[in-house]
């Protein structure tokens, strides 16, 4: 069958409505990266790409410097800033083992990140880490009132671990 | 996870209605410093509602769609049913079986959407087992030999598979990953195999006990068959529902001395992006920290897999990745299979754009013939 979906069919605003089954294990998983970003998202090849970042460089093989999408806003008009970044870095390295995979996806709990600029933060790491770019997949980026409201776990369970 | 609706993100889609949640319960690999893995049940609304992010900044990515429904209210059989057979109560489903892909291939409302998945199918290999030479290498290597990978996925798998080399997923970003030396799946060698069986001190007349979760009996059964034509082994193809699946996963990820009641366990493994595998994969079958590991830790292993993330340049990552991969294939420290394709049905009037690792809906778009948009 030819494909409907010939250029020029394309809609530049949202259209439609999909009903999806998904039967999945990781559907929870799914439907946080259809509504939640990160630093860095995959591509649907798989790789790793910038996402809520603009960019990063490695100031030196212990100093990952992420600069911060501009002009990023919560639904609830709560801009993402570099303190966003840093509050949900920071909260997710509260917990001994918050990601439902396990703990290969923990960041050294040494690791400190600073807020250099309202755009731009630093991750300090104790050595080097390669995997660390890939890791901060797992760092989602929530607004001021999730942490407060909802949290990964908190309101339901009383704790983050294994709820990221 | 996202315990309850409400503007938390900034992703291409707001949650507005139910969740999907899991509660999870810990598996301690090693406790200090702490390794685990979380092993979890799943809670979902009947519907799960998703409306398009007016201000998410991507706009070439989309959010396409205006709205996303997950339809937790339908068994995966129905769900299937209702997408062959008509429009407007199902326009996607996920995890179609390999069996089930031509009965959409046939269908007028559905096309079936097939990408290769960065998942590794692969056998635990019980190094500990004390009745078969498993600890020597070359007796796993001769399970490898032994096994017929083309027909294992066109018998067992319908062709919707590819086979491993190693537990590197082959993906076209991959492809670059096996040169130069062009890492190859292990031939089907019966005579390399019985040589090299024999070589380890492995009789013929012994059995060899597979354990695999239902959804790959089949896969069991084909493996069991060649080992028993190749090695003159005997084979007890033991099939795991759902809970016992995860028990049997749990005694592994917790209990490292043995004894276990299988010499061959079969998973699937995700992977979450095709930059690291080692941090999913091999890791998990053979590392420390494994959650699959069954036998003594491999000091070569764990020097290889430290050095790992001492490497901040993404082409000295792929390198190190491709050594420890290179290490595990040599060492026989999974039987590797396959990697399976993710199947889709789709709805005719969707044009899905599939994700190697993941489940992602921003670039989806719904035609205007759509039963929503007519």
């Amino acid at each position: 069958m030819r494909s409907p979906f010939a250029r020029g069919h394309r809609s530049t605003e949202p259209a439609g409505t999909l009903h999806v089954v998904d039967p999945s294990p990781l559907n929870w998983l799914y439907i946080t990266y259809n509504t939640v970003e990160e630093l860095v998202r995959v591509t649907p090849g798989g790789k790793i790409r910038p996402a809520a970042m603009r960019a990063y460089r490695w100031r030196d093989d212990r100093t990952l410097e992420v600069r911060v999408r501009p002009g990023e806003r919560f639904p609830d008009g709560e801009p993402l800033t570099a303190a966003t970044v840093k509050r949900s870095f920071d909260e997710q390295q509260r917990w001994q083992a918050p990601h439902p995979p396990g703990t290969h996806f923990n960041i050294d709990p040494r690791v400190r990140c600073e807020v250099v600029s309202q755009r731009k933060v630093r991750f300090h790491l104790p050595e080097p880490d390669g995997l660390v770019i890939g890791k901060l997949r797992a760092t989602h980026v929530m607004s001021t009132r999730f942490w407060e409201e909802v949290g990964f776990g908190y309101a339901r369970q009383g704790s983050g671990e294994g709820h990221w | 996870m996202i315990d309850a609706p409400g503007p938390w993100g900034t992703g291409p889609f707001i949650l507005t209605q139910g969740a999907s949640v899991i509660d999870a319960q810990r598996a301690v690999i090693r406790s200090e410093p702490l390794a685990c893995i979380w092993q979890y049940t799943e809670q979902r609304s009947e519907r799960v509602r998703l409306v398009a992010n007016p201000d998410y900044w991507d706009r070439r990515r989309g959010p396409r769609p205006a709205e996303v429904v997950f339809r937790n209210d339908l068994p995966p059989e129905r769900a299937l049913e209702l997408v062959c057979t008509g429009e407007g109560e199902v326009d996607l489903v996920t995890e179609v079986p390999a069996a089930q892909a031509a009965r959409v291939e046939a269908s007028e409302h559905a096309r079936l959407v097939a990408v290769d998945s960065a998942m590794a199918v692969a056998g635990v290999i019980d190094r500990d087992a004390v009745d078969l030479p498993l600890a020597d290498r070359r007796a796993r290597q001769a399970l490898n030999l032994a096994v017929d990978r083309e027909a294992l996925v066109r018998d067992a798998v319908f062709g919707r598979a590819r086979p491993m080399s190693g537990l590197t997923p082959p993906t076209r970003l991959t492809a670059a990953h096996r040169a130069p030396d062009r890492l190859r799946p292990y031939p089907h060698d019966p005579a390399r195999a019985a040589g090299l069986w024999r070589a380890a001190g492995g009789g013929t007349g012994g059995l060899l006990r597979i354990a695999a979760p239902a959804a790959l009996e089949a896969v069991a059964r084909r493996v069991g068959a060649d080992v028993e034509r190749v090695l003159g082994l005997g084979t007890e193809v033991r099939t795991l529902a759902e809970e016992a699946e995860g028990q049997e996963r749990r005694r592994l990820a917790e209990n490292k001395e043995g004894p276990r009641d299988w010499h061959v366990l079969l998973v699937g493994q995700g992977n979450q992006s095709i930059d690291a595998p080692p941090l999913e994969l091999h890791r998990a079958f053979a590392g420390e920290t494994g959650e699959y590991r069954a036998g003594p830790v491999i000091p070569e292993f764990e020097r290889l897999y430290e050095q790992l993330p001492a490497h901040t340049s993404q082409l000295a990552l792929v390198r190190m990745a491709n050594r420890i991969d290179r290490y595990v294939r040599r060492q026989a420290l999974a039987l590797f299979l396959y990697a399976p394709q993710a199947l889709y049905a789709v709805n005719r009037h969707v044009d899905f754009k599939p994700y190697t690792t993941s489940f992602e809906l921003a670039e989806t778009e719904v035609g205007p013939q759509h039963w929503s948009r007519r």
